[in-house]
């Protein structure tokens, strides 16, 4: 008899998404497993073949939401040549329209401060954030396109800001809109990097 | 005791030991029975107050920044020496210091979390929020009278830039992934190139 084919490995990027989207909407303390099955077309079993709890739900669909934002940031950046316009694109996907996911990242930070190894994700993904913000600037400074003394200061720099900006705009505030964290940011990274950035954008 | 005032001090001591349970339990967790025998009332009486975890989160966040506000204002009230020196101090009192101000920095976290979701939050921490923009930008800008800070940059940006570096890096000295003298550190440098100051903080 030939053995059945193993579909679990086609499905577990779709349940991935699936829990991704529905925790991005809810919240992971109001995703049930029965929600991200009915996203992802299947069953509450099949959910649970992959993750043992709630937490390890959001770990690994945070890391999944994350590599799909490098993936598709990576494949941009790598179209762009001018380095000010990859440092607006940069900034443009910290500063919270649509890309960067402030609303799954925040789910992590009360959780971090009570579960180390949801401390230890946060600090490797925030690592690489800063590491990609820092390779541009390298990548600038090699070009000509920036004058800076110290890349990876910058990246700390530019990272925190673009956060506590995140916070403000999922909270929806009305004085900290998307258009005007973007603005702050710019002109930050501009005195930083001695460029002009906002007539790139 | 006349009953307002019963009541008014029950109200207290359930939003003291809300704030406590919270910061060490964190909102879903906490138990409101646990609440109401620390604060000497009935779990029906933290109910009647707080008619939903979230109401209870907001109004806990709400009383202790009010606490923690008492102390920043009496640092305005008080002899600080220059403009310098008191926005060091109100850096200070925005980063998560062990004690008051890391307990009611947990409760932003909570509250920035939840009221991604629970619209109703979303007031009161766009109302705290706006009290804090204007406490800084009202500081750059008596700097910037005084000759102090330089007067090129916009006191409003400033201060919009400041605390949104205090909250990034707040966040990271928090989870423990930075200290926090390098947090303070980091804000300061960007307060003294903005505002053509020492980018040597003044001593804590």
């Amino acid at each position: 008899m030939s053995p059945r084919p193993r579909l679990d490995h086609v499905r577990r990027p779709a349940i991935l998404a699936a829990a991704a989207e529905v925790i991005r909407e809810r919240g992971l303390e109001n995703t049930r497993v029965a929600d991200v099955a009915e996203r992802a077309g299947t069953s509450a079993p099949s959910i649970l073949y992959w993750f043992e709890s709630k937490g390890e739900l959001l770990t690994v669909a945070l890391g999944f939401a994350e590599e799909r934002f490098y993936e598709a940031l990576e494949r941009e950046l790598a179209g762009i040549e001018d380095a000010r316009e990859r440092m607006v694109r940069i900034v443009a996907g910290g500063a919270g329209e649509g890309d960067y996911d402030a609303a799954l990242w925040m789910e992590l930070w009360p959780r971090a401060l009570r579960d180390p190894e949801l401390a230890a994700m946060r600090a490797e993904l925030d690592q690489r954030w800063r590491r990609t913000i820092a390779d541009v600037v390298r990548y600038g400074k090699t070009r000509g396109e920036f004058e800076v003394r110290d890349p990876d200061g910058f990246a700390a720099l530019l990272s925190s800001l673009l956060d506590g900006l995140a916070v403000q705009i999922a909270l929806k505030d009305t004085d900290v809109t998307p258009q005007r964290a973007r603005e702050l940011s710019l002109r930050f990274a501009e005195r930083e990097l001695g460029c002009e950035l906002r007539a790139v954008a | 005791m006349t009953e307002a005032a019963v009541a008014d001090g029950a109200r207290e001591r359930i939003l003291a030991a809300a704030v406590e349970r919270i910061a060490s339990d964190g909102i879903d967790d906490v138990r409101i029975a646990r609440i109401a025998m620390d604060a000497g009332v009935s779990t029906s009486l933290v109910h009647y107050h707080f008619e939903t975890r979230e109401a209870l989160l907001e109004q806990a966040l709400e009383y202790s920044f009010e606490l923690a506000g008492d102390v920043r204002i009496g640092d305005e009230e008080g002899a600080a020496p220059t403009h310098t020196r008191r926005l060091a101090a109100m850096v200070d009192q925005c980063l998560p210091y062990p004690g008051e101000l890391e307990r009611d920095w947990i409760l932003w976290v909570e509250l920035w979390l939840r009221a991604v979701r629970h619209a109703e939050l979303r007031p009161t921490a766009a109302r705290l929020y706006a009290r804090m923009r204007r406490w800084f930008a009202e500081a750059i800008a008596a700097g910037a009278a005084a000759g102090e800070f330089d007067k090129g940059a916009d006191p409003q940006r400033t201060a919009d830039r400041v605390l949104a570096l205090c909250d990034g890096f707040g966040v990271r000295a928090l989870l423990g992934d930075v200290p926090i003298e390098r947090a303070r550190e980091e804000v300061w440098a960007l307060i003294a190139e903005q505002l053509g100051v020492d980018p040597a903080p003044p001593p804590g």
